[in-house]
């Protein structure tokens, strides 16, 4: 799919480049408003990454230009300016999402993972591990026809968040982040995730034992699938 | 007491020390005042009565006294046989056809036709104290009209006088949260001294207002500027973890930067929402039962409740609405109370939210079973950065509760802790009127 990454924060286009071509993705970058309105014009995008704070363009224009030219496009609004205002303004002229900074780039790999399933209505997302049947769109779990009806919303949010980023170790900061990112809290180093886990645990040993969420010594979780 | 209620009081009441004192000294005064009246009256007759005997002679005079019917007065005329020479007025008592009565009496001798005669006039006591009673009494009446219209005076010029003192009070100081002053309106005034208090007041609160105003700016910015260098920090470390070829010692050391990179992420965050909240940029359109946000905090805080071990009770009746508030907002004053009471509970401990409602006042008491907190401490708790409490088992920067103050008052909502150490806190939101309604 393709990306077009809007940020005249050089260093952070970078590292969003970086990032979304490890899944996959295929990133163009634009550091200015004027570059990106052309590109806009010309070429077709599946991801619009705005940055709200360009020096020499306003987002805003972006966001309408990208919906004229590019209308199928997915456009997610990246800025730091967090005011409620533009965020209303945002969303009133069709952007998609909206991620103020600072946020995760596995945040933003899950939101645009979110839209693409809620905006193309893809197939029923079944992953099946070790016997247990996650559908992520229905947000339910199986076991062999029976319901993993005692995990909470929280504790699907953890997994949905761990298989959507298989394979890969997430620290107990990053879940976190995903779970409780919108709280805002006097807490620096609240990490409540080893119980949450704990209790998926518990709850999921009931039918069978989940091999495939595993400790990562020191680093945190992660779960495996094998492809 | 208003300065108002003091002057006339003091007016009134020095007028009515001035009155008593006059009126008491009235008698003696008058009396006085008649004495020598009459004194003088008695000289005068003294005089005339010497003169018409020089041009009449004795004769005609000599032992006579003469005395009106009512013996108000007499003057009497006899040979005198005594040497020494008399010339004196007295008070003294004269039996006249059987009546004993009071009389000033001048007596005075003098030789005619080589005898010495000895004259007395007289003007009883009763005839002169006579006037003395009205005199007083319209002394007082007069007085007291006069003192009543002066109060009155003083009543109305005082209120006009100190009017801009009210105005200034009334505009410039009560009803106002510091530091929304508003525009300035010049109070009308003559007096110069309420002229420069007004201007005076309207300084310092621009002073303050802009000190806060600049204060509230610079967090804003400042956070606001902090915001994307954190966002490239955190977009590193996380594309650094992911990579395959580093060593679990160095992810480790990662992880570390990535704490420590949320704290900072976490302080700006909430610097820059207290400065949202204080710039009133959130709106305030929400609609939600009461229980049901202390529901949703609940799911989301229940983990923190089980690793501790701590009991959780709700007595929130169902039919409490809360309209015209922000629900994030909300959310969040919720979930920071709960959590201190968590946070600074002991395990197995208790923690209690119940709505009252008492005297048309609706509020919210979250108790604890917790450390509590020191008189001495509970003044400053509101404080940014402030950590008196040392919590237990986690860290924190000291900005809950300064979130918790800001919340509660861009809805203005008041809240009162009680602590106790070591039994346990309540933090109570009190609703303002309006704020919450009874869902039928």
């Amino acid at each position: 799919m393709n990306v077009l990454i809007i940020e005249d924060e050089k260093a952070l286009a970078e590292e969003l480049e970086i990032f979304l071509t490890n899944y996959n993705y295929i990133c163009e970058i634009c550091f200015n408003g004027t570059t990106a309105s052309e590109r806009i014009g010309v070429n077709l995008y599946d991801f619009i990454l705005i940055d709200l704070g360009l020096p020499d363009y306003d987002g805003l224009d972006l966001l309408k230009e990208a919906k004229k030219h590019n209308p199928e496009a997915v456009c997610i609004i990246l800025t730091a300016r967090a005011e409620v205002y533009d965020r209303i303004k945002g969303l009133d002229l069709g952007a998609d999402d909206y991620l103020p900074k600072p946020f995760s780039l596995l945040e933003l790999h899950s939101r645009m993972q979110a839209i693409t399933r809620r905006k193309f209505g893809l197939k029923q997302n079944l992953i099946d591990l070790g016997g247990f049947l996650i559908n992520l769109t229905d947000r339910t779990i199986t076991y062999y026809n029976a319901e993993v009806n005692s995990i909470t919303k929280k504790e699907f949010d953890l997994i949905a968040y761990l298989i959507l980023h298989k394979n890969r170790t997430l620290s107990r900061s990053q879940l976190s982040e995903h779970i409780w990112g919108s709280i805002i809290n006097d807490d620096y180093d609240s990490n409540y995730i080893d119980a949450h886990i704990k209790n998926i645990r518990k709850k999921l040993n009931v039918f069978a034992s989940p091999d495939w969420l595993e400790t990562v010594r020191g680093l945190g979780y992660k779960i495996k699938i094998s492809s | 007491m208003k300065l108002k209620t003091k002057l006339t009081l003091f007016n009134a009441l020095s007028k009515l020390v001035i009155v008593t004192i006059f009126v008491m000294l009235l008698p003696a005064l008058i009396k006085n005042i008649n004495q020598n009246y009459t004194d003088n009256k008695l000289r005068k007759q003294k005089d005339k009565l010497l003169r018409i005997i020089n041009i009449q002679g004795i004769k005609n005079y000599s032992d006579a006294s003469y005395y009106t019917p009512l013996k108000e007065d007499y003057v009497s005329i006899g040979v005198d046989s005594s040497t020494e020479v008399l010339d004196t007025i007295k008070n003294e008592k004269r039996l006249i056809q059987g009546d004993t009565i009071e009389y000033r009496i001048l007596s005075h001798n003098f030789n005619a036709e080589s005898k010495k005669y000895l004259m007395e006039i007289a003007i009883s006591v009763d005839a002169i104290t006579e006037t003395t009673r009205p005199l007083q009494n319209i002394a007082f009446q007069v007085l007291l009209g006069m003192i009543l219209l002066t109060i009155m005076a003083d009543q109305f010029y005082s209120t006009y006088v100190l009017r801009p003192l009210g105005l200034i009070i009334k505009t410039k100081l009560i009803g106002h949260k510091f530091p929304n002053f508003g525009s300035y309106d010049k109070v009308k005034t003559s007096t110069s001294d309420f002229e420069y208090l007004d201007i005076s007041i309207y300084k310092m609160i621009e002073t303050i207002e802009s000190t806060f105003q600049k204060e509230r700016e610079f967090i804003s910015n400042a956070s606001h500027e902090l915001m994307t260098p954190i966002s490239i920090l955190q977009s590193k470390i996380e594309n650094m973890f992911e990579q395959e070829d580093i060593a679990d010692e160095l992810k480790t050391r990662l992880l570390e930067m990535q704490k420590i990179l949320n704290r900072l992420k976490s302080i700006t965050k909430t610097l820059l929402l207290i400065s949202q909240i204080e710039n009133e940029q959130f709106l305030k359109e929400d609609s939600i039962p009461l229980a049901e946000l202390i529901q949703e905090v609940y799911d989301e805080i229940s983990i923190r409740l089980q690793d501790k071990n701590i009991s959780f009770e709700t007595t929130i009746p169902a039919d409490w609405q809360l309209v015209k508030v922000n629900k994030f907002l909300l959310f969040n004053l919720f979930f920071n109370l709960i959590n201190n009471a968590i946070k600074y509970n002991k395990e197995d401990g208790e923690i209690n939210v119940v709505g009252l409602y008492q005297n048309d006042i609706f509020s919210v008491s979250i108790n604890d079973t917790g450390i509590g907190i020191g008189a001495e401490q509970l003044p400053f708790i509101f404080n940014r950065f402030k950590k008196f409490r040392q919590s237990l088992t986690q860290d924190s920067f000291g900005l809950g509760l300064p979130i918790v103050k800001s919340i509660a008052e861009f809805h203005e909502m008041k809240i009162e802790v009680t602590s106790e150490k070591d039994t346990g806190s309540s933090f109570k939101i009190i609703f303002p009127a309006g704020l919450v309604n009874l869902d039928s």
